[in-house]
């Protein structure tokens, strides 16, 4: 049995958390505490160390779902993370574009340790406000089109929405492209 | 009432500088932000605080999911000294970082006494 360990990652309320248990065959092993900084404007409780997953895909591979922490205060778990990693997945709630920066920051942190394939997964594509995929991507640092990873559309509530984008991330990886 | 950060602080440097071999100590919110700390020079309090809560809530869970029980403490030792975390009720975590020669004993009575003054000011 083969093991691909994803990781799942972005700013705060972007849908981290939500994203794996809608997918995970296991009960998800989670970290959450009551939130007390400015994560509370969006919600009332916050992942602190990371969120845990599983997910069998095919007869021989199990995917482990691993969800990073928002807050940059939590970069440790980043690297811990991502160097152990296979591919990962940058969640972006698409109506909220003071994030970007966040976003962008949470980027290079992982660009800085790792190589591996990555693709953008945007939330709260239907909230008002929402920016389109090609000014995300401008947004983000991707001012090339040729040379942004794949930009995707889920819904973390919905497990059928999430299990495309995973699809999605594992055909990615499989094509070995390091964008 | 209001938390009297003063008196946190007070407690955490008291606690520091009266206790043999304890080289420092933080009370941190469970999702990792410093309320006081009194720390060595070199630390940072805010990557000393989240690192504090994820260890403490990555403890409880494994307690809780291995049948454990409830956490007392979570328990760092390395060649250089120890760090010791405990829960101060719900809305504090308590960290110690001690040198290698502290008495293991001495200090898990010191630190219990400084969580009681700290759960005062908490309340």
């Amino acid at each position: 049995m083969e093991i691909m360990r994803l990781v799942v990652t972005g700013p705060v309320g972007a849908g981290k958390s939500t994203f794996i248990r809608s997918v995970s065959e296991i009960e998800v092993v989670d970290t959450d505490r009551r939130a007390t900084d400015e994560t509370l404007m969006l919600k009332k409780r916050t992942t602190v160390a990371f969120d845990f997953g599983r997910l069998q895909f095919g007869p021989e591979m199990a995917l482990h779902l691993y969800g990073t922490p928002g807050q940059s205060r939590f970069d440790f778990m980043w690297d811990i993370l991502i160097r152990k990693a296979h591919a990962y997945i940058l969640l972006v709630a698409a109506h909220r574009p003071h994030e970007f920066r966040s976003a962008r920051r949470i980027l290079g942190f992982m660009k800085q340790r790792s190589q591996i394939p990555m693709i953008i997964g945007l939330t709260h594509t239907d909230c008002p406000g929402a920016w389109d995929a090609e000014n995300i991507a401008i947004a983000l640092g991707y001012l090339d089109a040729n040379r942004c990873p794949p930009i995707i559309t889920v819904n973390p509530n919905q497990s059928a929405s999430v299990a495309e984008a995973v699809i999605a991330l594992v055909q990615h990886s499989m094509q070995g492209c390091l964008v | 009432m209001a938390i009297s950060t003063e008196k946190l602080s007070g407690i955490l440097q008291n606690f520091v500088t009266s206790t043999n071999d304890v080289q420092g100590a933080a009370v941190v919110t469970p999702d990792g932000l410093p309320l006081a700390t009194s720390l060595p020079g070199a630390m940072d309090e805010e990557r000393v605080s989240a690192m504090s809560a994820a260890m403490l809530s990555l403890g409880e869970r494994i307690g809780n999911e291995l049948a454990r029980g409830t956490i007392d403490r979570i328990y760092v030792e390395g060649n250089q000294g120890y760090g010791v975390l405990t829960s101060c009720g719900e809305d504090a975590v308590f960290l110690v970082l001690a040198n290698q020669s502290a008495k293991q004993g001495l200090l898990m009575l010191e630190i219990k006494r400084a969580l009681t003054e700290l759960k005062l000011v908490l309340m």
